[in-house]
């Protein structure tokens, strides 16, 4: 069955993915821990903050029984130092840097795995704690432009200052896409662009254009490509083609 | 600093004189024109004027209740404050009046005019009066010391002349020669002997245009404070605690003075007319002055902010030579909040002999280091600065009698969980059920109560026209209390939150007179302390239960948790002038006292902030100084100390000082300090509803870890965490141990305490292999940790003889195993390690 959607992901997939992270939730009323397919959920007491998935909280938050206290990045300080750090001169060309990977969790010792725990690394968009109250306040988490989406529209009353974050996020986004834009620029057949930091929305919202024009400079330079590859294949015939080889490798990784 | 200096147009222009009721209540100016203008403090209306029948005044002196005038003509009018009206002429001389000094009871004025002879006159019957004549020539000035035995008369001559009044005919004492300057009876300079609140000491400007100290004790010159003028001093006023002393000179200068160091602490440039009067309010850091053109400054905040605290501190001594013992004791001190009043009481009959007293103690003291080489030896640490010679309150001030009257300090009442009035609204009551606030509406207030559950309360709004005061919540209802009025006496009010009949919410009328000071509400009792001293205790349905009175009273504050009550009140003075905080913890259902009249531990200079229970039932305190206590082995009398849990300075988002945040407390539940994190120097909670932080326990074992360690002290770091756990989860058993082991525990407590046992030796288990990882040269202190187990049935041990075999310490292992073996067979007491 051919769908009519391009490749990846579409933004509503995207949000619904986002929706699995865990927010922080001030209860507004008792509620018994849930087993769900994600694991349990803490029980609720109000007025202890309890980390609940984001579905679970919109919902709760939708039906006044809980209000969504917004993660340290997600406020108007975190926000515009992010900013700062997108629009420096010093940094414009990367991108606003990861929260930083928690610790192995345990302690081993050396040469001797003896008391030492799981020590599961995680990596985004896996990262425990990226959208609690306990989250960096500095850092972008893969899923921040989802997630700030989602919590201005339904929960804009949590914010102390919910146009203020909405114009600072729109401010990044814009900033973040126009360095994409920038690394497009160098977009050829073999050339990559670095993206680390670079949130799931932004991925789903180029891939099809990045996809594309690969695909298509890819077609255009086929002829070439192969042209080239049977000159290559003649020359390492005639024992030559070693070095030039490994120079092709060296542009590949640029 | 006023940043803009206004004159106050008081009289015509001319020599203008002031001074201030001892109450600090009234100001008094006299001028060149037949009227006196009463200023109040504090406010800024046009002041009172009472038309007079006499022009020229040059010398006021007042006391609470009445002024003495004295002019040109020679007359000296009493008026009386209270009705703003002449009550009589005190006394009549030919020659023009100069100077009228009051003795500090009110009782005697001493009137310096152009005649020869001073007279001192009693205020009340104008038909007492004594004569000091052994000055030869006319006096200038006159002023009475602390305790209104002695006068000191500046003379014309340039001498200054020290009567003693004890007995019936005035007799000289001292005639002090070389400290004044010879001045013209109408000289805008002055020559005044003006004493320091400490009695011990007065001082006078000289004719190097110094201010000069001399020593009651043996009259000789003390030190001096030099360099600040260019013309003569033409007045000079110590603050009414000493630690400060203005002067004016006719320069048009004026300079503040630090009384202990004899510095400069600001020269003023803003003064464009000579000085002639000028006086300190008796509290505030107000400076008023009257200059020789008819006006009238006040100056609010006139100490800069950075020496605005000293004028809050203790009395302070007067600068002289030899001060032993506030050389040793350079402590700060503690403000005293209450301030300190000169003046401000009514001195009896046997002030002299207090006086004699004071002197021949002082004696004793004062000379111990006398630095008759003039090596400077004694003066020493003061000129460097390093020692701060200041003043033990209590000791000291003991024998200061003289000076001020001493007062303990009590801590004030107060209601965990409420906020002062901050505009027009503040919390009655915070904590984790919910929160109370009022807003004021003048005539009355509306009381809110807001819950965080709101599924299992509802919020409620009510118009209050009692003006509740304090409020407690909790999950079966709210209590109120307001203070008594002209309409009601005070009122208890409780609320319950549920109810199946109709009506069944309660208020009680306290007696006539009693208020109530902080009240507290439990899951069974309403506790409420009085200001008759008595502790109210009541059944949620209003039964009174028991009524007693507080051993430590004024009651500070009050909590309880179920059947609990904890009580805090002032009791017996410390060393500090502060009196100690004593709590008593009782049971109101069994009747059984817990700990009576126990020690609340608080450091020097800090102050009880907040008094609650944990969730768990465990008495918490929290101090100024960010640390929150809690109470251990408390059900057994006796036996409970104070432990802290958490050092809020030491968190990481607050430790480092960047940011001006403190915590303010709420409540300690599932482990965790919920508090709110004020900013920006705040110190309450104020609107739109702060939410609430948590933070872990922690106890200040050792220095918080740095935030950016590496590879290196990861090890260190991972040692002291685990230390910090052990001690915490230690304090944790105990705590659930002595819940176990006095109350009728649930099986859940029970298995708790089981659980946190395991804990406490699973943190001991990792520290043994923290230690066996160091090396072979940790295994002594290796085995310690293993005879810390609380483990009885070996199998903690066994692990731990496991975990040496693993890192090969063979002999660590032997050692743990024979240890196990002695356990099991009972030859290893607790005692015996």
């Amino acid at each position: 069955m051919a769908l009519p959607l391009p490749p990846g992901l579409t933004p509503s997939e995207v949000g619904f993915l986002c929706e699995m992270e865990l927010v922080t939730v001030i209860p507004r009323q008792r509620l018994e821990g849930l087993e769900l397919l994600g694991g349990p959920t803490q029980s609720l007491n109000p007025p202890f903050p309890a980390p609940l998935p984001l579905w679970l909280a919109l919902l709760l938050k939708r039906q006044k029984r809980a209000n969504i206290s917004p993660p340290p990045w997600l406020s108007v300080e975190g926000l515009s130092s992010i900013l700062d750090f997108e629009t420096d001169n010093r940094t414009a060309e990367v991108f606003s840097p990861a929260p930083s990977l928690p610790r192995p969790t345990g302690f081993g010792l050396p040469h001797d795995e003896y008391l030492s725990q799981d020590s599961l690394e995680f990596s985004p968009p896996f990262l425990a704690d990226s959208s609690t109250t306990r989250s960096q306040p500095n850092a972008l988490p893969y899923h921040w432009l989802e997630l700030g989406h989602l919590l201005l529209t339904h929960a804009s009353d949590d914010f102390d200052d919910p146009d203020t974050v909405r114009r600072l996020l729109r401010d990044l986004r814009e900033v973040r896409m126009s360095k994409l834009r920038k690394g497009f620029r160098v977009l050829d057949a073999g050339a990559g662009v670095k993206m680390n930091g670079v949130g799931g929305m932004e991925i789903a919202e180029v891939r099809g254009f990045v996809g594309g024009v690969v695909d298509g400079l890819r077609k255009i330079n086929r002829s070439r490509e192969e042209s080239r590859k049977d000159r290559e294949a003649e020359e390492r015939e005639n024992g030559l083609g070693g070095s030039s080889y490994q120079d092709d490798e060296d542009d590949m990784q640029l | 600093m006023a940043t803009k200096l206004r004159a106050r147009p008081a009289h015509a222009p001319g020599p203008t004189y002031l001074s201030y009721t001892p109450n600090g209540r009234k100001l008094v100016t006299v001028g060149l024109n037949g009227a006196l203008r009463v200023f109040q403090h504090d406010s800024d209306d046009e002041p009172a004027v009472i038309d007079v029948p006499t022009d020229n005044h040059f010398a006021v002196a007042a006391t609470n209740d009445f002024i003495l005038v004295g002019a040109e003509d020679g007359s000296v009018t009493k008026y009386s404050l209270l009705t703003n009206s002449m009550e009589e002429m005190l006394v009549r001389s030919s020659l023009p009046v100069r100077d009228i000094a009051i003795s500090p009871d009110g009782q005697w004025a001493a009137v310096a005019s152009d005649e020869l002879e001073v007279k001192v006159v009693n205020t009340q019957d104008m038909s007492r009066v004594m004569y000091l004549r052994e000055h030869p020539r006319p006096a200038k000035h006159v002023s009475f010391d602390i305790s209104g035995a002695m006068i000191a008369v500046s003379c014309t001559d340039g001498l200054v002349y020290v009567y003693s009044l004890s007995s019936e005919q005035p007799q000289l004492v001292k005639r002090i020669d070389g400290l004044i300057k010879l001045l013209d009876n109408e000289a805008e300079a002055s020559s005044k002997a003006v004493w320091h609140p400490d009695g011990r000491a007065f001082a006078a400007p000289s004719s190097t245009r110094d201010f000069q100290v001399v020593a009651r004790n043996d009259w000789k010159l003390q030190k001096a404070f030099q360099g600040g003028h260019r013309g003569d001093i033409s007045a000079a006023a110590w603050s009414p605690n000493g630690a400060l002393l203005v002067t004016a000179g006719v320069d048009k200068s004026l300079v503040l003075w630090e009384t202990r160091s004899q510095k400069m602490l600001k020269s003023f440039n803003d003064v464009h007319n000579v000085i002639l009067a000028m006086q300190w309010h008796p509290t505030d850091n107000v400076l008023s002055y009257t200059n020789n053109n008819g006006e009238l400054f006040i100056r609010e905040n006139f100490a800069p902010n950075e020496h605005a605290k000293l004028l809050k501190i203790a009395l302070q001594h007067a600068p002289t030579n030899a001060d032993p013992l506030n050389d040793i004791s350079g402590n700060a001190r503690r403000p005293m909040p209450n301030g300190v009043k000169p003046n401000g009481h009514v001195r009896s009959g046997d002030d002299y002999i207090e006086g004699l007293l004071d002197d021949a103690m002082s004696q004793d003291g004062a000379d111990f280091i006398e630095d008759d080489d003039g090596a400077g030896y004694a003066e020493e640490p003061n000129r460097n600065g390093k020692r701060v010679a200041r003043s033990i309150e209590g000791p000291q001030a003991k024998r200061q009698t003289p000076g001020p009257v001493w007062q303990p300090q009590i801590h004030e009442p107060f209601q965990p969980g409420s906020t002062p009035w901050k505009g027009n609204r503040r919390y009655l009551c915070f904590n984790l059920t919910g929160f109370v606030w009022t807003v004021n509406q003048e005539t009355h207030n509306t009381v809110t109560v807001e819950f965080y559950d709101r599924q299992e309360h509802r919020d409620f709004h009510f118009t209050d026209p009692y003006m509740y005061d304090k409020a407690c919540l909790n999950e079966k209802g709210t209590l109120f209390a307001c203070f008594g009025s002209s309409h009601h006496p005070a009122i208890l009010y409780y609320r319950p939150h549920e109810t199946w009949t109709s009506r069944t919410d309660w208020r009680t009328e306290l007696p006539k007179g009693e208020e109530v000071s902080s009240i507290s509400l439990s899951d069974s009792c309403i506790v409420a302390t009085t200001t008759a001293g008595y502790v109210r205790i009541y059944s949620l349905f209003g039964v009174p239960l028991k009524m007693y009175r507080l051993k430590s009273s004024p009651a500070v504050t009050c909590a309880s948790w179920r059947d609990y009550v904890m009580t805090v009140g002032n009791g017996p003075v410390g060393g500090d002038g502060m009196t100690r905080l004593l709590y008593t913890i009782e049971n109101v259902k069994r009747d059984e006292i817990c700990q009576s009249e126990d020690t609340l531990a608080l450091p020097d200079g800090v102050e009880l902030k907040s008094v609650f229970f944990s969730e768990k039932g465990d008495p918490c305190i929290y101090d100024s100084d960010g640390v929150l206590l809690i109470l251990q082995h408390w059900r057994t009398p006796g036996q409970a100390k104070w432990v802290p849990l958490l050092d809020t300075k030491t968190l990481d988002r607050l430790a480092g000082g960047k940011k001006e945040e403190s915590c303010w407390p709420v409540a300690v539940a599932n482990n965790k300090f919920h508090c709110i994190i004020l900013k920006g120097g705040e110190e309450y909670p104020y609107f739109p509803r702060p939410l609430l932080s948590d933070f872990e326990f922690r106890i200040p074992i050792s220095s918080a870890p740095n935030g950016d360690e590496d590879e290196i002290n990861s090890e260190v770091t991972l040692r002291k965490s685990l230390e910090e756990e052990y001690v915490q989860s230690s304090l944790q058993h105990s705590l659930i141990q002595d819940l176990v082991e006095n109350t009728s525990a649930t099986q859940t407590q029970k298995l708790e305490a089981t659980g946190l046992e395991r804990e406490v030796d699973k943190v001991l288990l990792q520290l043994l292999a923290v230690e066996c990882r160091e090396g072979e040269e940790r295994g002594m202190k290796a085995l310690e940790i293993a005879t810390l187990m609380k483990d009885r049935t070996g199998k903690m041990l066994e692990a731990a003889g496991k975990v040496a075999q693993r890192f090969h310490r063979e002999i660590l292992s032997e050692k743990i195993t024979h240890l196990a073996e002695r356990r099991m067979v009972g030859l290893v007491d607790d005692d015996e390690v």
